[in-house]
């Protein structure tokens, strides 16, 4: 499987948090989901592929060095961040114009096409439009050079379910397009991700925790709810974490099918992805 | 190509000063009718337009644009020089606008009053222009790294406590110099400004410029967005 993103042990140390030698890939048409609490790494992650920060480790995108060939490797990638866009002092119409200075393949039809489907008015400023509109704009500015990757920080953060399903459906066509293309999306907002990932990539405290296929982990972690007396015949590498509730004991394992044999447990409850990442986050050891 | 998306940009953003820029050059041809004194406008607007390419930054401070623009194929280095191009732009378009207004309003009321003529002196507007445009762009030179270093809101304030500092210095300096009664040639100071003048001005602005620029990169290259 070709890798259109590879990130090997990248570290990051500021005052107060530091990112751990990470390392996964982005596989060719592939959607990553990138999964964390606020301030686990993610946009890190993301600022160190996209070489906005300086941090150790080796990062490959299209199989160049993401440092070594920034400008040829940045025509490639459409980039979609929360926070920060070109000004929300300019008009649809006007961003057309700067970006085709900026990018080679830049498609003006592509964009002005993207914006009628997305309803948006191409001469009212973008401080007038709503979370939803703004979100529509970044993505239609992202999409129009037609680029290998995309690299997304929190699309669907504070967006109404409609806007984030419609959304959504951009990135899957953006890939059923071209297989060749990729998608690298960070979100906490895990049921999008359930949805349309094909890998999550989960970061805490700066640490990977897990790389894995999203059916891989939805269909081998599984959420045991036993007594105390039960619990504790577990083996302590049968399980990930554990939380003691009012009545009963909850367990996280990564093995379901082996857990249940083991063990003759009848019921092993499927679990979303937040509950494994709470499970991560909140439970024992 | 990438300058000219990063011009088109803060040009863009610029825009809304259009109609206040208008009020400000027929302010400055009304001033100019009222004092009949040649050597307001060049000043003035030159002052008024540099200081607004500077707002600039304020612009992509508010719309956290330079993280975006880093996800862009272009470079630190051409962001910075992008600034500096748009500062001296508007440093010599200050200069020619206010230039232009004066030789109009002064030939338009020369042939209006043809009683009253004031004498245009084209050596002394050309030596006012190059004054403001110095002016300018030795405020500029001290701001736009001031602004990489503490932000556009912060980079202000640092700005007037270093020119206050520098006029103190300079101010000083005369005072001890006055004190010590050191004896100064005027007229040979004034010789030397009629002959070496204007290329003296713009040559310290070419260096005030370039050393501004390197000092804003070695800046914004380590900057963390």
């Amino acid at each position: 499987m070709v890798n259109n993103i590879e990130i090997q042990n990248v570290s990051k140390r500021y005052k107060d948090f530091e990112l751990k030698n990470i390392s996964f890939n982005v596989p060719q048409g592939c959607i990553v989901g990138l999964i964390g609490e606020n301030g686990a790494g993610k946009t890190t992650t993301i600022k160190s592929i996209l070489n906005i920060t300086k941090s150790e480790g080796t990062i490959k995108i299209l199989e160049k060095d993401n440092k070594e060939n920034e400008k040829a490797i940045k025509e490639e990638v459409g980039v979609v961040l929360d926070d920060s866009f070109l000004s929300d002092y300019l008009t649809a119409k006007q961003v057309s114009s700067i970006m085709k200075e900026f990018y080679k393949n830049w498609n003006e039809n592509k964009y002005i096409n993207l914006l009628k489907q997305f309803n948006l008015p191409t001469d009212k400023l973008i401080k007038d439009f709503s979370s939803g509109m703004k979100m529509k704009l970044k993505i239609a500015t992202a999409i129009s050079h037609n680029p290998k990757i995309l690299i997304l920080d929190e699309p669907t953060s504070g967006l109404d379910p409609v806007v984030r399903n419609e959304i959504l459906d951009i990135f899957r066509k953006y890939i059923e397009e071209d297989e060749t293309r990729s998608i690298l999306l960070s979100s906490h907002i895990t049921t999008d991700l359930e949805h349309i990932s094909d890998y999550i990539v989960f970061i805490e405290k700066g640490k990977l925790i897990f790389s894995l296929p999203t059916n891989e982990l939805l269909e081998n972690y599984g959420i045991i709810k036993c007594s105390k007396d039960d619990f504790a015949t577990f083996a302590k590498k049968d399980y990930i974490t554990y939380q003691k509730g009012k009545y009963q004991y909850e367990v996280l394992t990564n093995n379901k099918n082996n857990i249940k044999n083991k063990y003759n447990i009848t019921t092993i409850d499927k679990p979303s992805i937040e509950d494994i990442m709470l499970f991560y986050i909140k439970g024992e050891k | 190509m990438m300058i000219k998306g990063l011009l088109k940009k803060d040009l863009y953003n610029l825009s809304s000063y259009k109609a206040s820029l208008i009020i400000i050059i027929l302010f400055c041809g009304i001033a100019i009718i009222g004092t009949e004194a040649i050597n307001l406008a060049p000043i003035i607007i030159c002052t008024i337009i540099g200081m607004i390419s500077l707002s600039t930054f304020s612009y992509d401070e508010i719309s956290k644009s330079n993280k975006y623009i880093l996800t862009l194929p272009t470079s630190r280095k051409e962001i910075v020089k992008e600034k500096y191009i748009l500062a001296i732009g508007s440093t010599i378009l200050g200069g020619i606008i206010g230039f232009i207004l004066t030789v109009i309003v002064i030939n338009v009321m020369n042939h209006i009053r043809a009683e009253n003529v004031i004498h245009l002196d084209y050596e002394s507007l050309i030596s006012t222009t190059i004054g403001g445009m110095w002016g300018i762009s030795l405020i500029q030179a001290i701001q736009i790294p001031s602004i990489y270093k503490w932000g556009a809101e912060k980079g202000r304030i640092q700005m007037f406590i270093m020119l206050f500092i520098m006029i103190a210095v300079v101010l000083g300096v005369g005072y001890l110099l006055i004190k010590a009664s050191f004896n100064i040639n005027i007229e040979m100071i004034e010789n030397f400004m009629n002959k070496f003048g204007i290329g003296l001005f713009v040559l310290l602005m070419i260096i005030m410029y370039y050393i501004s620029y390197k000092i804003s990169y070695k800046i914004y290259k380590n900057k963390e967005e």
